[in-house]
């Protein structure tokens, strides 16, 4: 295992973990160095290709939430003008997708990470927890609650539309 | 619910990182090794000055205890010779005395 196959093989899981949580794709490409220069740093530790994508992982959203929270209270950019980075493919309906996102921004740091972290990454509650060092139920309240957020407000912005 | 989880991973859906990110990373990497380079050699030039310097103050210390223990025997000799003298004078007295008594 090399640093360059590491970081060929999860830039775009760092850069879309920072980008997801953050919804400004300079401040998630910032993010996104600062973790892979870590990484660097710490490359002679790492065990394997799983255990650095755990690291990863950590490594990002440990920063990110630091990045969202040394920010404070300074201007961020209105959610309805980013611009979105490309992704390989885009399924599903378009407003949906970005309506969702723009809610998903709204949520608290942590429980805006694990939705990021189970819907980006696919990860179970139980590897999150160990992601975030956070008890599983914490997870899965975290989980349960946004979920409910998220559609009534989806609900009611369909219901507005129709 | 599953439709709405489904939803939700298309939302989420991986991003393509900007085309120069690899490049910017391996710049960042260059410029923390040159940045511990000169760390290490500004280090190195430092420690080399203090060897240098407290050899310097060493010898002089040195020097200087030399100094003032060469000065404290000069002193105990001037002292040493001060009573010979004396204690010459005095015999030579006592001997004039003697002698003209005679």
């Amino acid at each position: 295992m090399t640093f360059a196959e590491v970081l060929r093989a999860n830039q775009s899981m760092v850069f879309s973990l920072a980008f997801h949580f953050l919804r400004d794709p300079g401040a998630a490409e910032e993010v996104a160095q600062d973790v892979f220069l870590r990484l660097h740093q710490k490359f002679d530790e790492l065990e394997g290709p799983r255990h650095a994508t755990f690291w990863l992982r950590k490594a990002t959203s440990r920063r990110a939430i630091d990045y969202v929270r040394k920010r404070g209270s300074r201007a961020t950019i209105a959610l309805d003008d980013i611009a979105e980075p490309s992704s390989a493919e885009q399924p599903g309906d378009p407003l949906l997708n970005r309506r969702l996102r723009q809610l998903i921004a709204t949520l608290p740091e942590k429980p805006r990470m694990v939705m990021v972290l189970r819907y980006q990454e696919d990860l179970m509650p139980e590897e999150i927890s160990e992601i975030l060092e956070m008890p599983v139920r914490t997870v899965k309240s975290h989980l349960q609650r946004s979920l409910a957020m998220l559609r009534e407000k989806i609900d009611r912005s369909l219901g507005d539309i129709r | 619910m599953e439709d709405f989880e489904r939803q939700l991973r298309n939302a989420l859906a991986r991003k393509q990182e900007p085309p120069t990110f690899e490049a910017k990373v391996y710049a960042a990497v260059a410029a923390q090794r040159s940045g511990r380079g000169i760390f290490w050699r500004w280090a190195t030039e430092g420690a080399a000055v203090v060897v240098i310097a407290s050899g310097f103050w060493m010898g002089y210390q040195h020097e200087n205890q030399q100094r003032a223990a060469g000065e404290a025997a000069k002193a105990r000799l001037e002292v040493a010779l001060r009573i010979t003298v004396t204690e010459l004078s005095k015999i030579q007295k006592t001997v004039r005395t003697s002698t003209e008594d005679e």
